[in-house]
């Protein structure tokens, strides 16, 4: 099966079962950040996809990472994932999830990366900025990204807005470069 | 002797005995002298023309023959010789040519070789000049090139340390609404 296809799966999967269990929007939320998580941590990404490690003992990190800060439905889910040996594909199938259960309320995920956490207010002015720019009801999923070192940026579906200092620094090293 | 015998008879017939000479008879010959020595030169004269003359006329016809036919041999060895001499030197003229010819084709060839070989040499001193100064221009630009590479990465690396550290709370919240403020100005 194609990977894609794979993905499309067990994702379709994930979001049925939040759906029985009414608990889309969180448990699309908590796959999202538990997904940058899982990109951003090496020893993470090496526990739960290293195949001389027991599904057991990767079960164990996963409770001992998530059991007291998100759901118990999350929690079994991203085990499911893990326990198939998918773990790889866990950023994509939860991007997935988020993307579905975005469109299931008419909305389009924007991923949004700061080098800071963003208050509450800031992320409803960031939306409505958003949605203007963009011409969709996206609905924003915050990253904190200290690579960022300062600034914003959006994706949403193919469409990329950067903002950060990283980016202003990356465009100066191309523009030396080409000098 | 046998041949005087007569005329030495006839003097003596003739000779009377006279009186002494004198005058001119002192310088005349006695009249039997005289007929004495006639018939001795008739009888010369004739054994001379009859036998002498044409043994000594064959003689010298002979001999003006050979010198005649020598003179035409030494004439055709002259034109002969002449002719020789002409072809000698027509040859000697020839190959004095030759040789000139020889030596200026040599010559020019050389003139040439020299023309091309010194043409050649200052066509590779081009080349090898150019060559150089294009290497020499490649390498600067490289240097160049990696010098700005490096300073640009050092530039950068400590423009990310220092906007690392250097941007606060305050900071990223301005550049939270800056960015919001630059989101208002797109359009879908």
């Amino acid at each position: 099966m194609p990977a894609d296809d794979r993905i499309d799966g067990y994702a379709a999967a994930i979001l049925e079962v939040a759906r029985a269990e009414e608990q889309l929007e969180r448990v699309g939320d908590e796959l999202f950040r538990i997904a940058r998580a899982f990109e951003a941590s090496n020893p993470l990404r090496e526990a739960l996809t290293d195949p001389r490690i027991p599904v057991e003992r990767k079960m164990g990190v996963i409770d001992d990472l998530l059991g007291t800060k998100t759901s118990p439905l999350t929690v079994n889910l991203v085990g499911f994932v893990v326990s198939a040996g998918r773990a790889s594909d866990l950023p994509a199938i939860a991007d997935r999830v988020a993307e579905r259960a975005a469109n299931a309320r008419d909305k389009a995920v924007a991923e949004v990366r700061t080098a800071v956490e963003l208050d509450e207010a800031t992320i409803a002015r960031l939306t409505t900025a958003l949605n203007k720019a963009t011409g969709k009801d996206v609905e924003v999923k915050v990253v904190v990204d200290p690579t960022v070192i300062g600034g914003v940026v959006a994706r949403v579906g193919d469409l990329v807005i950067d903002g950060t200092v990283s980016h202003r620094l990356e465009q100066l090293r191309e523009t030396l470069n080409q000098r | 002797m046998h041949l005087l015998a007569p005329i030495r008879l006839l003097a003596q017939v003739t000779e009377e005995p006279t009186t002494e000479p004198s005058g001119i008879d002192l310088l005349l010959p006695a009249s039997s002298e005289l007929i004495a020595g006639l018939i001795a030169f008739a009888i010369i004269f004739v054994f001379v023309w009859k036998w002498v003359l044409p043994v000594v006329d064959k003689r010298l016809a002979a001999r003006q023959e050979a010198i005649t036919s020598q003179l035409t041999a030494a004439e055709a060895t002259k034109l002969e010789a002449e002719s020789l001499l002409a072809d000698y030197k027509q040859q000697v003229a020839r190959a004095r040519d030759d040789a000139n010819r020889i030596v200026d084709e040599a010559r020019q060839a050389a003139d040439a070789l020299r023309t091309d070989s010194v043409s050649k040499a200052d066509a590779e001193a081009v080349e090898i000049v150019r060559k150089a100064r294009e290497e020499a221009a490649g390498e600067r630009q490289r240097a160049a090139g990696a010098i700005r590479d490096e300073v640009a990465a050092l530039s950068l690396a400590v423009a990310e340390k220092a906007m690392a550290g250097a941007v606060d709370a305050k900071a990223h919240q301005k550049l939270v609404e800056q960015y919001i403020a630059e989101l208002g100005a797109l359009r879908p």
